[in-house]
Formats: structure tokens, sequence, C-alpha cells
């Protein structure tokens, strides 16, 4: 390897130092200049544009502004933007609604996945890099549009999906124009959308268990189910908490087809918290409130990860 | 790894016997195993096709054929009046210049600043290395509305709003880069850095000599990954920009929504809607093999 | 490998260079940030007016624009078009910056917080004898706020019950309903389930949607909304048309699934009432526009009458609003001044067809009512139409919504204790007592 590098780039030589601790200090001076040069667009991008905001946030959820006047006269509220959170029935409900959605389409979408991967996975069938492809497709759509199509798909008079439930006998459920089933609409819509990228996910977990564990087991009698149970789903565990931690992070940022197919209806019952957060701020002009509801999003986010994370480096040592 | 699907059904042990000594019949008996994973993979492949489907055949329907009740499942009369229509009421084809330039523009500079952060973060050692890394992943957590507002501000007061620079400003790094690119440069292994610093290579040359042509799976993926987001990212423009020359396609096609009457113009929004996902579909098409591979990657060390 | 963390002092000069770039970073962008001037205009001024309207009227406006060009050369007015249920925001987050939006078409609910904020700056005083010479009294206390008047009425909206009239006649009914008995008895026979027909129409998902027509119903029951900054939503009349609801939920001659609306306020309830599946169904003037496009020749079939009186009314009474267009006043004073030049025109009588202003020709190709006297006699004709008749006359008794600060997040919870009696979810009775003690925290805390 060495030698190939070597031939392919010709580095003018040099006379090489001998060791002591004068060679190792100053390449660790030499290193430390590089690092800062190649780490500081990236992280003063992410200072500036990510760290920045977030203080900013912490610091006018402290106070009362509308946005409309300059952020140097905001008034001081101390917690007062906490309490009345807090108090605030609507605010609730949208945490409720945020953990309903977020802990379905997880729950939904992992097994899914993790059957669809083995599905794709195990047998050999001409049609898997096809199935795979589609399926995956769904990911690159913007949701915009995609929000545009499953609108029309679950049209109560002239969607398809209506027509389908009606053309089996069944009545057709209201879909996104009642509040019990409008939070399990968007539920579906964010499977539609994720379903091909996790799956990808669960599959190249499976490459990962080597194949002679199936045949051992198979000669011991073992059956689908059993290696499944026995193998698969165990070493399956790291990729599956990467999985669920990514499908996490994507569930709780959904703000599009709220925004665009329900307004957070009917009665609150679509209100997730990214569109609670949207709307106190820029409609109701109470940007401290808003942000005061962003910093207790962050927390609970930050608890979760710090879990899952915790859990995730556990199993790898 | 073919144990679970059709052999075990068989004992593999006679299976394979057969295999070796005896010659193939030509005509196996169809398994019912086999029937039915191609049902269910028939079924996998249905789920994300049929709303694909119904968006390409309403785009093509006419206005009074769309407010059929029942749906027709075929356009009688496909027609392409609807496309005329929607460039017509959009400035459509601008609004692809638009997202080609912010999306391109972020992707590279992505590129960039997450190789170059990737490669201090897995080839330097520092105290608070680790931590600092962390750090700057957590942030992947965070919704972007969290920080509309204040950024908003910030890109406002510096006279950006409504400016090309404006957008794509807050996109020039972002921690999943770095996350990523950390992954794939830790796993070329040491001695290979070493040995060009030993030659006396400056740290840059051995980044673009020595890294970067190993990364190309790396960059591909990322590259990918990052033109997809941007192109597709809509709370920001829509956030920042006013005059809809700059839009790009996303918001291009939400000003037609807002141009949709009422269901007989949704030919026409779905439409827009076909039209504004063509390009994300023709880049991971082309790079499909490497990117689906680079994903599943980073799930698989994560 | 980790051989620095064995050396201190190494490691404090391998941080110091990175720690050193971040901080300079971070300083440079805060100081570019806080001390940054705000980015002012020369002459040739161009301003920008905001607007939620679609395509067609847009080009109207731009094509006064273009006349108003070649009348005043050095001024250019560009438009920005934002979908409705994006508006609000837009006003928001680009109006404090100055270099946003100049003109905005804005809801009359908005006016006060845009003016708390300095976003709806004083009109000259040419503009304020303006609008009080051409324009009825309640408009010009509309858009009135601390004594100065803030802008141009343009449109103003109120509601009235739509009904088709096939569906009536092959129930037998002659004529609509003019009480709330006569609607419920109405609506159970104009209730046909077999066809999906429902009675009885009413709208979720959009705030204005659900609320005025239900605070209509009060308002023609002798109610009201608000006295002063105290809701009345436990009083008589708003009980009453809680529980008016409540039946003809129960009844079955509302389906609040069939009710939905989007974000652009359209959607389900649209497509229902134009299809015919819905028998009636309160609505504003401005979606004729809309039903005409729908219905194509079937129009027709479309009455209007007005909001059927309660038991304690006497009289029937809608509730109205308008909107108005405002200038930023953030924006520097050339912006300003050029704002209110063109805006003078555009609601001048010389700018449009015949006497009318371009404002008002733009608002009657929506089926929407123009405000200024002059245009109204301009467009007596078309607002004769048998459609828009009944609004016009309705007028006269409306009672606007009130526009206070906090309306918003009032309108919203409202909203959600009607969709609750819609959907059966809660009884009138605890629906009502919710909101009136959120709504009653709301207003004092927006007006403290």
């Amino acid at each position: 390897m060495t030698a190939g590098i070597q031939s392919a780039v010709s580095f003018p030589s040099r006379r090489r130092h001998v060791g002591g601790r004068g060679t190792r200090r100053s390449r660790r001076l030499h290193e430390g200049r590089w690092a800062a040069l190649l780490l500081s667009p990236a992280l003063a991008i992410v200072i500036c544009f990510v760290f920045a905001p977030i203080a900013l946030t912490i610091w006018i959820s402290f106070h009362n502004w509308s946005m409309l006047t300059p952020i140097t006269q905001m008034p001081w509220v101390g917690l007062s933007n906490y309490r009345t959170i807090f108090d605030d029935p609507v605010f609730r409900s949208s945490l409720l609604d945020t953990l309903i959605y977020v802990g379905l389409v997880v729950a939904v979408t992992v097994p899914l996945a993790t059957l669809i991967g083995m599905l794709l996975y195990f047998p050999r069938n001409r049609l898997r890099g096809f199935a795979r492809t589609v399926l995956f497709a769904t990911y690159v759509i913007p949701t915009v549009a995609v929000a545009i199509v499953w609108g029309a798909l679950y049209e109560p008079s002239y969607g398809p999906l209506a027509e389908m439930f009606k053309a089996v006998g069944l009545s057709a459920p209201a879909f996104l124009s009642s509040p019990s089933t409008a939070l399990v609409s968007l539920v579906a819509f964010n499977i539609w959308q994720m379903l091909g990228y996790y799956t990808v996910l669960m599959v190249a977990g499976l490459t990962l268990i080597p194949g002679e564990l199936y045949e051992v087991a198979s000669i011991d009698g073992a059956g689908i189910v059993r290696q499944t149970f026995a193998i698969t789903l165990p070493l399956l565990r790291r990729t599956t908490t990467f999985v669920i931690l990514i499908a996490l992070i994507n569930a709780v940022q959904v703000f599009d087809p709220v925004y665009l197919l329900t307004q957070g209806g009917p009665i609150n019952s679509t209100d997730v918290i990214s569109y609670e957060i949207q709307r106190t701020a820029f409609e109701y002009g109470l940007a401290g409130q808003a942000s005061a509801m962003s910093v207790s999003l962050l927390v609970v986010l930050a608890a979760v990860a710090a879990i899952l994370i915790g859990l995730m480096r556990a199993r790898s040592r | 790894m073919s144990a679970l699907g059709t052999t075990s059904m068989t004992d593999p042990v006679a299976e394979d016997r057969s295999r070796t000594k005896v010659p193939r019949r030509r005509r196996r008996p169809i398994r019912l195993s086999k029937v039915l994973t191609s049902v269910a993979i028939g079924l996998v492949i249905l789920f994300p096709l049929f709303p694909l489907y119904w968006l390409v055949i309403s785009s093509l329907k006419s206005t009074h054929e769309l407010l059929q009740a029942p749906p027709s499942w075929f356009p009688a009369h496909p027609t392409i009046s609807a496309f005329k229509e929607a460039f017509d009421a959009v400035p459509f084809a601008h609004s692809f210049f638009n997202s080609f330039l912010y999306a391109g523009t972020a992707t590279i500079s992505v590129l960039v600043t997450s190789m170059m952060a990737g490669y201090v973060f897995s080839k330097y050692h520092f105290r608070g290395r680790n931590v600092l890394f962390w750090v700057i992943v957590a942030t992947m957590f965070m919704p972007p509305i969290v920080t509309l507002v204040p950024l908003y501000w910030m890109i406002s007061r510096l006279g950006l709003s409504d400016s090309y620079l404006g957008v794509v400003l807050p996109w020039l790094a972002n921690a999943f880069g770095v996350f990523l690119m950390r992954q794939f440069i830790g796993d070329l292994p040491d001695e290979l850095i070493d040995a060009a610093r030993i030659d006396g290579a400056s740290e840059l040359r051995i980044l673009w000599r020595v890294v970067v042509p190993l990364m190309r799976p790396a960059i591909v993926t990322l590259g990918v990954f990052s033109f997809v987001y941007y192109w597709n990212n809509f709370l920001w423009p829509l956030t920042v920009l006013e005059t809809s020359s700059k839009y790009p396609v996303v918001l291009a096609l939400y000003q037609l929504l807002s141009f949709n009457m009422s269901a007989q113009y949704e030919n026409v929004v779905l439409a827009g809607a076909l039209v504004a996902s063509v390009p994300t579909i023709i880049v991971f098409l082309l790079s499909q093999r490497v990117f689906v591979q680079g994903i599943a990657r980073v799930g698989v060390k994560g | 490998m980790n051989l620095i963390s064995r050396n201190r002092r190494g490691w404090r000069q391998c941080i110091k260079p990175f720690i050193a770039v971040a901080v300079v970073a971070s300083g440079v962008a805060t100081t570019a940030v806080i001390a940054a001037p705000q980015v002012g205009a020369s002459s040739p001024v161009t301003i920008t007016y905001l607007t939620h309207w679609g395509p067609t009227q847009v080009n109207m406006l731009k094509a006064d624009a273009a006349a108003f060009h070649k009348i005043n050369p050095n001024i250019t007015v560009n438009f920005q078009a934002v979908p409705f249920g994006n508006l609000l925001s837009t006003i928001d987050t680009q109006g404090p910056s100055g270099n946003g939006w100049t003109i905005a078409g804005i809801y009359d609910l908005w006016l006060p917080a845009l003016v708390d904020g300095g976003l709806a700056v004083n009109a000259p005083s040419a503009v304020a004898s303006d609008v009080k010479a051409h324009w009825p009294t309640n408009l010009v206390t509309d858009v009135t706020k601390n004594g100065a008047v803030r802008g141009y009425p343009n449109e103003v909206d109120l509601y009235a019950l739509n009904y088709n009239k096939a569906l009536f006649k092959a129930a037998g009914i002659s004529k609509p309903p003019a009480t709330w008995s006569e609607l419920v008895t109405d609506a159970k026979m104009l209730t046909v389930p077999s066809k999906g027909q429902q009675g009885f129409g009413v709208i979720t998902d959009w705030a204005a949607g659900v609320v005025h027509p239900w605070l209509s119903l009060v308002d023609s029951d002798g109610g009201s909304l608000l006295t002063g900054l105290k809701p009345n939503l436990t009083s008589r009349a708003a009980m009453a048309a809680a529980n008016l609801y409540a039946e003809l939920v129960k009844a079955g001659s509302t389906v609040a699934t069939m009710s939905t609306a989007n974000a652009e306020t359209t959607g389900p309830f649209l497509d229902n009432f134009t299809s015919g599946k819905t028998a009636m169904i309160i609505m504003a003037n401005w979606w004729e526009a809309d039903l005409q496009t729908s219905m194509g020749s079937k129009f027709s079939d479309v009455g209007a009458a007005p909001i059927p009186i309660g038991p304690n009314g006497t009289k029937s009474s809608s509730v109205s609003y308008s909107w108005l267009t405002i200038v930023n006043g953030k924006a520097n004073s050339a912006k300003q001044a050029a704002a209110w030049k063109f805006l003078q025109y555009l609601n001048g009588p010389t700018s449009g067809k015949s006497g009318s202003s371009g404002m008002g020709d733009a608002l009657i190709s929506m089926g929407i009512l123009p405000s200024r006297l002059s245009d109204v006699t301009a467009h007596k004709a078309q607002l004769n139409s048998p459609f828009l008749k009944v609004y016009v006359s309705e007028l006269k008794n409306a009672s606007p919504f009130p526009t206070v600060l906090g309306g918003e997040q009032m309108t919203d919870t409202l909203q959600t204790a009607i969709e609750s009696i819609d959907f059966g979810t809660a009884s009138a009775a605890a629906a009502m007592k919710s909101a009136q003690s959120q709504i009653t925290s709301i207003l004092k805390s927006a007006n403290s």
C-alpha cells in the first residue's frame, strides 16, 4: 500500500528527522494548526447558523417579542413564558400529538422496514432490485409534491383510496377530515415517504450477519421463525437502534404535510409541536412563547438522544 | 445466506446433496413459498408505485374528468394541457435554474467542509475531540423550526433577505456531512496518512492526493444526499425569499398550490408536482447503486 | 496514540488556534449582525406590493401599476403574491427589516398588532381626508387606530345562507329558512344519507370558516362575541347557537367529515356544495368566484338568503370583516411616500373603468364587495346580481368582527371549541365553558 502511494504521488524528499521530543512536539503544533484550519469552515458555519440561533432562541424565550419590534427592545419576563405554555391545554395537546405521531411512526416503520428488508434480502427474486429502487425513490421526491399527491389520494369525494374502500363494501374512513383519523393519515404519509430509506439501512445490517449461522441453524432443524428470532433480530440490534434514532429525528421534525394539508386540525388533532411553534410565532406574534416551546422541545430531544446514543455505543463495546 | 426462504421447507442436507450430485432437473415444481414471496414483493412494489401512478394519470386528465366521482383509473382523453397551464401560471422553468444554483452551491460547499472536518475528527487527536464531534452531530436532531426566527432575523440584519446568498449561507456546512465523512475517512488505515506525512507531504496535499481519491463512494453518497436535501428544502427559502423570480422549484410548486381554487385545478397542481419531482428522481436513479450503498454503510457503522 | 494528552502545553497550543478562529468568526458575525446598517433606497423608487390574490387579479393590479408608472416614471411597483396560508407570516417576517414589502393587503384583525409593531404607519393627511370623504363611516373607523387612519379599506365581506334551489325543490321546500327552527326542520328534510347528502354544512380546519358562520347565528339571536375585552361565550345566545349545532349534528343533518377546508380555503366543504351534496351552508360573498368556476351553468341553482334569526333575535345579522392596504412604517420615507401615492391612484376613480377604481374592478372580478362609495355606484349592475344582492342589502345590519390584540389566538381557540361540537367530542356546554376561560386569559394577557 505504502509503495503504491509513494509511486502514485511524488513528494519532494526531505531529510528525515530522527525521533525525540522535539519532533513530536513540532508535529503536534503543526497538526494543531492544520486541525484549526481544516475544521474552521465547518465549525464557523455550524456555530454561526446553528449554535448562535439556538442561543438566541433560548435568550428570546425569557422575553416577550412580537418580532415586529427591534430585538434589543424586548421586555424581560423570566420564566413566565414557560409557565404560560405549560398551562396552555393547546401546547400540552401538541406535545401529546407529537408523541403519538412519533410513536406510531417508529412503531410501524421499523418493524415494517425489518420485514421488508428480510423479504428483499433472503429469497432470491428477480424483482428485488426494482423493488428496492422504487421503495427508495419515494424519499427523494420533494415533500411538497408528496403532500399534494396524498391530499388528492385522501380526497373524500374524488379520491381513489375512498373508492377502494367502497369497492370492497367498507365505508371510507374520513382520512384527513376527522379528528380520529387525521393524525394516523399523516403517519401513513410519513411511512410512505421514508420506508425505502429505512429498509435500505436494514438490508445493510442484514449483510453483516454471516450466512453460516443460518446454515448451521437449519441443519439443527430450526425453521424460518426460529432463525429470525434467534439469529436475525438479535444481530440486527445495532442497526435497529440506529434506524429508530433516524426515524425519531425525522418524525419529530414533521412540518410540511401539517402546514399544507391539515393546518393542525381538525380540533388540533394534527397540531404537532413544530406547527404549534410556527403558529404561535407567526400568527399570534408570540415569539417569546414560541421560543419557550422550542427550548422545551430541545430539552426533551436531548434527553432521548442521549439515551439512544448511549445504548448504541454501549452495544458497540 | 439463502437459508431463510426457499430451502427451509425441505431437508437442507438432502437438498444440498441433490444439487451437487444429481444434474438439475429442467423444470422444478413451483414452490408455494416462492409464489408467496413474489406476491409479497409485488405488494412492496405496489405501495410506493400506486401514488406515483395516480400522480401521473391525474396530471394527464382533463379538468372535467378530474371531478368524476367515482374517479377514473386511467385518463379517458390524456392531455398535456395541465402541464402547459402549470408552466404559464408560475415561473417553473426559471425555478429549476434557481434550485440548481442553490442546491449545487450548497452541495459543493458541504462536500468541501465536511471532508476537511471529517478528516480532522478521524485522523487527528486532541483533547475534547470526541465531545466536540458529538456536540456537532447532536445538532442533527434539532428541528429546523426551532431556529427559524432568529436565523431569519440574523440574515435580514445582514441585508441578505431575499437574496441568493441569504438562502445558501446557512447551508454551507452541515452536521450530517461531518458525521458521514468522519465515518468513511475513519475507515482509511492510519498508516496511509502517516506514510504520506513521513514523506513530508502537507496536510492539504494529503487530503487532496491521498484521502479524496479513496473517498469516491462517500463523495457520491454525501453529494447526492445533500443535493436532494437542499433541492427539496421548503421552509427556509419560503421564509427568506420574496421575489418569485428567485424561487426554487418547491416554492414555485407551493405558489401553484395557491391558485388551486378547487378540485378542478388539481390536475394542474399535480402536473406541477410531477415536474418538480423529476430532477431528484433522475439524480437518484443515476447514482443509485453507490448512493444506496453509501447510506447503508453509514447505518452499519452508525 | 494520544500522545498529545500527555503534554498539556502541547494540547493547549493545538487547541488555541482553532478556538481562536472559532471565536473570531462568531465575534465577527455577531458584530456584523448587530451593527449592520439597513439597506436604503435611492430614487427612482421601487416598492413591493404584497398580496394573496391569484394570478388573474394580480395581473389586473400589474396593469394598474404600469399605467401608474406612465404618470410617475420614477416609481416602479413590484408585486409579491403568496398563498393565503402564508400571508401573515410573510408580513411578520419580511416587514420589520423595511426591505421587504412596502404595501400589504391585510385582514383587519391583524391591524392592531401591526400598528403596535410600527408596521402600519399613519396615512398622510391627503390620504386620510380621501378615505374619510369616500368611504362609509364604519369602515373608516375600522382602519383607524390610535386616532390615525392607517390605510385604504378595500374589500368588505359578510355571510349569508347559501342554499341549493334544486335540492330544495326536490324536497318540496318552497323557500329558505328564516328562523332557526325552520333551519332545523329543513335540514332534516334535506338530509339523504343514501345519497351522501347533508342538510346543513359547516366548515372545519379554517378558523374564520368555523367561527364566522357560527358567530353570525349568535348575532342573529341578539348576542355578541365580546363586551369590551370580555368574551360572552357562556351567554344565552352563544349557548343557544352551540346547542343548535349540537342538535344538527345529533340529527345527522350536519356531517362534520364533509366540512374540511384546506390551507387555501377551498377543499371538500366547497366541493360538496358545488356537487350538490350539501343543501345549505353559511358562507361569505367572495366564494362566488369559486362557485361559478366549479359549477358552471349550475351556478343558477345557488340561492342566497339572510342568516336565519334565532328565537330571541329580532333581525338577521351577519358577521362582517374587511381588508385594507397598509404601508410599512419600517420602509424608508421615499418608499413610504411612493406607496401612498400609488394607493391613492389605485383606489381613486381614475384608475378603473367608467368611474370605478382599479381596486374596485379587481374586487368585483372576484365577486367581492368593494367598499368605496363611488365603486359601489359604478358597479351597481353587478352588485345587483341575484347572489350578491342579498349580501349587499344585509351589509347595513352586519356586526363587524371585533379587532382586538390577541384576536387570532382567540379565533383559533373558539374554532377548537366549535369543532369539538361538530365532531361530537365535547358537549356544547363543556366546549363553550372551556373556550370562555381560555379566551378570557388570552385577551387579558394580550391587552395588558
